[in-house]
């Protein structure tokens, strides 16, 4: 019934999240992680936006992975147990918020999302390029002031670090 | 092309798994790993809203390009924190970094 | 919808699965990977007066490199103790998957391409952010100081040299206006090969790919006399031959890559079919990065560093310019 290729992508990416956060060691949770980003990056492909599926792996997988691992190498085997009932709470609640989100998601109608088969104008390169340009031009470069801002801050921390 | 409660289901599946990683998890960087997979969930949900819409509109690979930036941005700041408070022989338990002063 | 064993079926008999199995793919990857050895051990020695590999086959020691596989099979595979396994072993691993998948992305031939995707400059260029990610696990892995360390050089060494690979690939896209490999053979095809305009951009691309592959003369994070090897220090016999293997299927991806971009790929006149000519500028381009290292000194890692960060950036943004000055015309100015 559903396309092999998405339930294989959507297996992959849910299963490698929950060994994300539930593996012993952190640097397999982090390498879990990386494979969760992969299935999303198959996602996007599949959704049609090659741009944003290429975006994800040179970002999140290329970089934030790599940021990730190397924090986790310095900073050493960490132990943390939960107590139990705190455990209990929290799955009910993300089970809780999780159907209250589906319920919602599954009221909007079916007439408006119907899933076009062919894209269309909608996942066009060039058309891609000329919105981000013209239309979000100004968040454009407010972006950049703050990836800017986060570089000076990152390395102010570290500048800190060494002195004091 | 999948109906839009595949895809759906997929992000609030992953929304759920980020919401119980960060209550239940008390090492940082678990915390870390669940916002970030918060994060992908909303990034799937808005291009998958935008790809299946009636005509498909290209907004939703723009703004997923911001946020994609953006969670990047504010992980590298937050793991410069991390080994930052890790570097002041302080455990980096979040139940007992509650004070606001080092 | 036709049942998945008739689907499996149609698959493994398609052109698309040969293409994939024997060549660009898999089999003609390792085939000359194993042939890159053998070439680059020759090349350098003739360079230094040298003979080089002699006496694995009658023909000039052509078989080096399949001797040398035989050869590291049947060494002793010793996993250093407390040595995490599965990263050890996987890292090489997945480095080789990766190498096969950057070939995958490149059109060899008008016809042969395993993956005409239509971002293919970035998804080529996405998939080489994996490697430092690989790199550092490898040294991590081997829970020893000399191949952590040696990881570490290597992680920063390749997170610098990324961000001028793309400002200079970048180059190319703003004067064809397209993000396809296919789609920037075409544009040569019509317009002339781009190293002419983008000159500028072709040293740098090739100057920051030496170094994205550490090879000589930033082979720091591997230098044999000063850090044994660096990340590949542990690596025993048969997995030593799955760590060298990647290095050469980056060196082939690369020259492959710069003489798509800036040498028309597999463009030419009409007389010597077009994969011929495709090989000949790989190999041309692949001669001129093996001659780099016996050419220069190795390069100290401060020195690297700062290179990549100052003036490697700038000559790229300088790069872009002259892109833009040559797409809008002189008079915009």
């Amino acid at each position: 019934m559903t396309d092999l290729t998405f339930l294989a992508l959507a297996t992959v990416t849910v299963a490698s999240a929950i060994l994300a956060l539930e593996a012993r060691d952190l640097v397999y949770g982090a390498a879990a992680l990386g494979i969760t980003f992969l299935g999303m990056a198959g996602l996007f492909f599949f959704l049609d936006a090659s741009y944003v599926a290429t975006f994800q792996i040179a970002v999140y997988i290329g970089a934030v992975v790599v940021l990730i691992l190397f924090t986790v190498m310095l900073v050493g085997p960490q132990m943390g147990e939960p107590p139990m009932e705190l455990k209990r709470l929290s799955l009910l609640t993300a089970l809780l918020v999780s159907l209250l989100l589906g319920t919602a998601g599954s009221l909007t109608s079916a007439n408006a999302f119907p899933g076009p088969d062919s894209c269309g104008t909608g996942c066009d390169l060039i058309g891609l390029s000329k919105t981000l340009i013209t239309q979000y031009g100004v968040p454009l470069e407010f972006l950049s002031l703050v990836l800017a801002a986060a570089v000076i801050g990152a390395l102010t921390l570290a500048k800190a670090d060494r002195k004091g | 092309m999948e109906p839009l409660t595949s895809f759906f289901a997929v992000s609030v599946i992953l929304l759920g798994i980020g919401i119980y990683g960060l209550t239940t998890k008390r090492n940082a960087l678990r915390i870390l790993f669940s916002i970030e997979l918060i994060y992908n969930a909303a990034n799937l949900n808005i291009v998958a809203f935008a790809r299946l819409r009636n005509p498909p509109i290209v907004t939703g690979q723009v703004i997923v390009l911001f946020t994609i930036a953006l969670a990047a941005m504010e992980a590298s700041v937050g793991l410069a924190i991390i080994m930052l408070v890790s570097r002041l022989n302080v455990d980096i338990d979040l139940r007992k970094l509650t004070r606001l002063k080092g | 919808m036709p049942d998945p064993v008739t689907q499996i079926i149609q698959l493994v008999t398609s052109t698309y699965f040969l293409e994939i199995v024997l060549f660009p793919g898999l089999t003609s990857i390792a085939i000359l990977g194993a042939f890159f050895t053998w070439f680059e051990r020759k090349l350098t020695a003739r360079v230094q007066l040298r003979i080089g590999p002699l006496y694995s086959s009658p023909v000039g020691g052509i078989l080096q490199g399949f001797a040398d596989i035989i050869k590291l099979l049947f060494k002793e595979l010793i996993i250093p103790e407390g040595a995490d396994r599965f990263f050890f072993i996987m890292s090489p691993v997945t480095a080789l998957i990766i190498g096969a998948a950057l070939l995958g992305l490149i059109p060899f031939a008008p016809g042969i391409q395993i993956a005409n995707v239509e971002v293919g400059l970035p998804a080529f260029l996405a998939i080489v952010t994996l490697s430092p990610t690989l790199v550092l696990l490898a040294g991590w892995s081997a829970n020893s100081k000399f191949p952590f360390i040696g990881g570490l050089r290597a992680l920063f060494q390749q997170t610098a040299y990324e961000i001028p690979l793309w400002l200079s690939a970048l180059g190319v896209v703003m004067i064809t206006g397209t993000l396809s490999l296919t789609g920037i053979v075409q544009y040569q095809q019509n317009n002339g090969w781009l190293i002419i305009p983008q000159a500028l951009g072709a040293v740098l691309f090739i100057v920051t790919s030496t170094a994205e592959m550490e090879r000589l003369p930033f082979d720091l994070p591997e230098a044999e006399s000063e850090i044994m090897m660096g990340w590949q220090a542990e690596y025993p016999g048969p997995l030593f031959m799955l760590v060298q293997g990647p290095a050469f299927i980056k060196l082939y991806a690369f020259a492959a890559l710069f003489s798509t971009l800036y040498l028309g790929g597999y463009l030419g006149p009409a007389l010597i079919p077009p994969i011929v000519w495709f090989f000949a500028k790989t190999i041309v381009i692949i001669v001129a990065i093996m001659l780099f290292r016996s050419t220069f000194p190795r390069v100290r890692l401060d020195q690297l560093l700062r290179q990549g960060w100052t003036t490697l950036l700038t000559l790229s943004i300088v790069n872009i310019v002259i892109a833009y000055l040559i797409v809008v015309g002189v008079p915009a100015i």
